[in-house]
């Protein structure tokens, strides 16, 4: 039976982001050549980044940039989201919100790989993009 | 303790902070099975004037395997939605609270109850209420009626209850946790011998827990040549979390991850490494076969011959002899085989899964052994657990030896692995003893009468 914690927890385990899976197209996403790149591991982005847990929807600036992965990830397959759908254990039982009306959290786990994730509900989408991880690592100064 | 603040992480969350499990056969209504999970540990009554809750932003799952796979086949799930009535003044309540809907009650939690069972998803009840905290005789004046309007009957025969109640684990945890003491036995405890034997003192006594129970038909958990179930209980938390200061509340969002654990007690306290018990909460039991070795190998099995020297001369020889201990395994992981021990059994299988595993058929004992099955009373511990078991000492028993020759019928437990206990010649006298009914947890402590 699929629908409970247990199962999730192997769910989380099959994307554990300390072994990504390289499904997203790094020439494609990557702006290696944009201001601010995170190219280097010394830059103020990737040191920024690789500790940031950014609020989304709850910060002025980081919204539009929330928003944007958001519809970036849906709208362009170069992203290559991993979308997963809520934990199966647990549809929206308590009136929880579409994923674009809460709150939405962005997690630029890597900036110089671009690797992003984005909670918004029940829900978390996975994407690989270096060109909005560096915007997102420069809207944080 | 049995759960309470036993991983690193999960102690610094008490209300996701799994501290017992409970699955038995109903006494009272032997055709259901009741399952009790604690949360919320060591609570001191009178831990106001934000008394205690479950967490709202909290996944509270209470799991059923029928089937020995070591996965949740049955799923009870149970989420809070805490509302004040009044938020301008700072009281907790405005007055007596006479029931659950007296408007002197200011800080109300409520919850929704649902199952996930063959990948659907059913709503249980919504909006039931728990009681408050046990605050004190002005506030409270009759508590015992308020918490029986907190139990709930649902449609299928269920029956819920989630709230505050006393605690009936009981441990010697200021000793045990210094070096390994066992007052009654300290005499002989290797760095402290110099000191004499004394009584056990029961550091849980007279602190609460938050509990949350179900009792369901029998009937309807259990599938056809599958009498033994496996229960435990876990907490879920969503993944992504932020503090909203402008708010002045956490932001939650993404998928629900789990982040405590519990099925038999001391499994993740005593058997798993501290290196790895942030882990253990998080897997699933069927991903318990790397923690195996742990139970086979126990860690406190090669303490206690150090810790009493002299005591303990047949454990040390077979923990020395590197044999495995199939009799630890079986109690933990597997469920006792047939065969074993004459007629019992609460085998689920070959899956290796850190489980409660309770043998339905078995009926409730007239007379209950606090000691279980190695007390002769096979309705007990580890056949599921009751509120009366004492798992501590028949643990502490297990370890030591008592009952390797289930397995190895030519190996002769040391003496004093039958005595060995926290608390000699009986356990200690509760002051909130379980009751005789739903939820079987006694009433709360107050705040009033046992202030600290």
């Amino acid at each position: 039976m699929p629908s409970h914690g247990a199962k999730r927890a192997s769910a989380e385990r099959a994307v554990d982001p300390r072994t990504p899976a390289e499904s997203g197209s790094p020439g494609a996403a990557g702006s290696s050549g944009s201001p601010g790149a995170a190219g280097s591991s010394g830059s103020p982005g990737f040191r920024l980044s690789r500790r940031s847990l950014l609020q989304g929807a709850a910060t002025a600036g980081a919204a539009g940039l929330a928003a944007t992965a958001l519809g970036a990830a849906t709208a362009s397959p170069a992203l290559a989201a991993t979308n997963r759908p809520s934990a199966a254990g647990r549809p929206q039982s308590r009136g929880e919100a579409p994923a674009s009306s809460g709150p939405i959290v962005v997690h630029v786990r890597n900036a110089k790989s671009g690797d992003i994730e984005v909670f918004s509900g029940t829900s978390q989408n996975r994407l690989r993009d270096k060109d909005l991880a560096n915007r997102i690592a420069r809207a944080i100064g | 303790m049995s759960s309470h603040r036993e991983a690193p992480e999960i102690s610094k969350d008490p209300v996701a902070d799994s501290t017992d499990v409970y699955a038995f056969v109903s006494p009272d209504k032997p055709s259901t099975v009741t399952l009790i999970a604690n949360y919320v540990p060591l609570q001191l009554p009178s831990g106001g004037p934000n008394f205690y809750e479950f967490g709202d932003d909290v996944l509270y799952e209470i799991h059923i395997d029928n089937n020995g796979d070591g996965q949740a086949e049955i799923s009870y799930q149970f989420s809070f939605t805490t509302t004040v009535r009044d938020p301008g003044t700072f009281l907790y309540n405005t007055g007596p609270i006479d029931s659950l809907t007296s408007p002197n009650w200011n800080r109300v939690q409520s919850y929704d109850v649902a199952v996930v069972s063959g990948g659907s998803y059913s709503t249980l009840g919504t909006g039931l209420l728990c009681p408050p905290c046990n605050i004190g005789p002005l506030s409270t004046p009759d508590y015992t009626a308020l918490a029986g309007q907190a139990v709930h009957s649902l449609a299928g025969g269920i029956t819920v209850f989630a709230g505050q109640r006393a605690e009936e684990f009981y441990v010697d945890l200021g000793s045990i946790f210094d070096l390994g003491n066992l007052r009654p036995f300290q005499n002989l405890h290797a760095p402290t011998g110099l000191l004499s034997a004394m009584a056990g003192v029961n550091a849980t006594n007279n602190l609460n827990v938050h509990s949350i129970a179900i009792q369901v038909p029998l009937s309807s958990v259990t599938i056809s040549g599958h009498p033994t179930i496996g229960v435990w209980t876990t907490a879920s938390r969503q993944k992504a979390r932020v503090y909203d200061a402008d708010m002045g509340e956490y932001v939650n969002a993404g998928p629900f991850v789990q982040v405590s654990r519990l099925g038999n007690p001391l499994f993740n306290e005593v058997i798993v490494p501290l290196g790895k018990k942030d882990l253990w909460n998080s897997l699933p039991p069927n991903d318990d076969k790397q923690f195996a070795s742990y139970v086979t190998q126990p860690g406190l099995a090669a303490l206690l011959p150090v810790l009493y020297p002299g005591v303990f001369p047949n454990l040390a020889a077979l923990v020395a002899s590197g044999k495995p201990r199939a009799d630890l395994e079986a109690i933990l992981l597997t469920g006792i085989p047939t065969g074993i021990v004459p007629g019992f059994t609460n085998f689920t299988g070959s899956v290796l899964a850190d489980m409660l595993r309770l043998n339905t058929t078995i009926k409730p004992t007239a007379k209950p052994n606090i000691l279980g099955l190695i007390g002769g009373d096979p309705a007990g511990f580890p056949n599921g657990r009751r509120v009366i078991d004492d798992v501590v000492t028949i643990e502490l028993r297990a370890i030591a030896g008592v009952t390797y020759p289930l397995v190895v019928p030519s190996y002769k437990p040391d003496a004093a692995a039958g005595e060995i206990s926290d608390f000699v010649p009986a356990p200690p006298a509760i002051g909130s003893p379980p009751i005789s009914m739903f939820p079987y947890l006694g009433v709360p402590y107050s705040g009033y009468n046992e202030p600290s």
